[in-house]
C-alpha cells in the first residue's frame, strides 16, 4: 500500500508592480486597443492564438487567464495542450487555424527576423484581407498584455473565466 | 503576393494612443526615442527606424548616441546610467522568448525610475513593440512617415 503524501507547493510570489494603476491611461488605451482588434475574429480563434503566443512569451498569468476564457468558451482540453506543439498535431485543428498559428508564432518572434513569406501568403489563403490585418493586431495584442504580464511578474492562478469581458 | 496595407482604423486609433500616453506619462522624449530605435532594431523594423531615427534627431539626441545605440552596453561614456537601465529593461521586455525579464534588470530600472515612470516606460516599450509588429508583418516599408 502506498501512502500518498501532500507535498506543498511553492510560495506564491508577490507581483513587481501594479503597471495599471500607475498608468491608468496606458492601460485604458490597452482596454481600447484589445476591444478594437478583436473585431471580426472568431472568438474560438483568438484564445488559440493568445494561448499560443503567451505560451512562446511565457506569460503564466495570461496563460491561466486565456485557458479559462478558452474552456469556458467551450474549446477542448486536447485542443488547448496540444498547442505547445500545434506544427505536429495539426489535425486538431483546422487548415485555417493552423495558418493562424504559424502566423502567430512569426509575429510574435519578431527578433529571429521577419515574418516570413510563405507564413504570411498561407495565412493571407485563408483569410480575406481586413481579416487577416485584424489577426495581426490579435496577435500585437496579446503580445503587449504579455509584456505587461512578464515584466510585472503578474500572478497567475486567480482568474476566473469571463471576469475581464 | 503582395502584403496587406490594411490596418482597421480604430486600431491604429488604439495603437496611437497608447504610445502617446506611454510617452506623455515618461516625460522625457530623447530617452522615449532610444528606448524606441533600440526596440525597432532588435525586432528590425525598418519602416519603425526609419521614422523613429528623424524624430530623434529632431528631439536632438546626438549622432554619437545613434550611432552606438546598438552596442550601447559596449559604449563607455555615451550613456548615462538612467539610458543604461532603460535600454536593459527595453531588451528584456522585447526579447520575452527567450525567458523572462531577469531580477537585476528590473533592480536597476527600479533605481533609476518610480514606479510610475516604470509603469510608463514598460507601457512604451510594449507600444513600440505593437508597432513593430503591425509593421514587419505587413512588410510596410521605410519612408512612409511624415512628420
Amino acid at each position: 500500500m502506498t501512502t500518498e503524501e501532500t507535498v506543498p507547493y511553492a510560495p506564491e510570489h508577490a507581483p513587481r508592480l501594479s503597471w495599471a494603476q500607475h498608468a491608468p491611461e496606458v492601460y485604458k488605451a490597452m482596454l481600447r486597443l484589445d476591444t478594437a482588434a478583436r473585431r471580426g475574429l472568431d472568438p474560438r480563434l483568438l484564445e488559440l492564438v493568445k494561448i499560443r503566443a503567451s505560451q512562446l512569451n511565457h506569460c503564466a498569468f495570461c496563460l491561466d487567464m486565456h485557458s479559462k476564457d478558452a474552456l469556458a468558451a467551450g474549446e477542448s482540453v486536447e485542443r488547448i495542450i496540444q498547442l505547445g506543439a500545434w506544427e505536429e498535431s495539426r489535425h486538431f485543428y483546422t487548415e485555417k487555424e493552423a495558418a493562424a498559428l504559424e502566423l502567430t508564432d512569426a509575429v510574435t518572434v519578431l527578433t529571429d527576423g521577419f515574418v516570413p513569406d510563405e507564413v504570411y501568403d498561407h495565412a493571407a489563403k485563408h483569410f480575406e484581407e481586413a481579416e487577416l490585418a485584424q489577426l495581426i493586431a490579435a496577435i500585437t495584442v496579446i503580445n503587449a498584455w504579455n509584456r505587461f504580464g512578464v515584466s510585472c511578474r503578474m500572478v497567475a492562478g486567480h482568474y476566473e473565466a469571463g471576469q475581464h469581458q | 503576393m503582395s502584403r496587406t496595407e490594411v490596418l482597421d482604423r480604430e486600431v491604429g486609433r488604439a495603437l496611437s494612443a497608447l504610445s502617446a500616453a506611454a510617452k506623455r506619462g515618461l516625460g522625457d522624449p530623447a530617452l522615449a526615442e532610444l528606448v524606441v530605435i533600440r526596440a525597432s532594431q532588435l525586432n528590425h523594423c525598418a519602416f519603425c527606424l526609419d521614422m523613429h531615427l528623424g524624430i530623434a534627431r529632431e528631439h536632438g539626441v546626438s549622432e554619437k548616441q545613434l550611432d552606438l545605440l546598438a552596442a550601447w552596453e559596449e559604449a563607455e561614456g555615451v550613456f548615462d546610467e538612467r539610458e543604461r537601465a532603460a535600454l536593459a529593461l527595453t531588451e528584456a521586455v522585447t526579447v520575452l522568448t527567450e525567458g523572462f525579464v531577469p531580477d537585476d534588470v528590473w533592480a536597476t530600472a527600479a533605481e533609476q525610475f518610480d514606479d510610475g515612470q516604470l509603469a510608463h516606460l514598460i507601457g512604451l516599450v510594449v507600444a513600440i513593440n505593437n508597432w513593430n509588429r503591425v509593421m514587419v508583418g505587413r512588410r510596410i516599408p521605410p519612408g512612409g512617415y511624415r512628420p
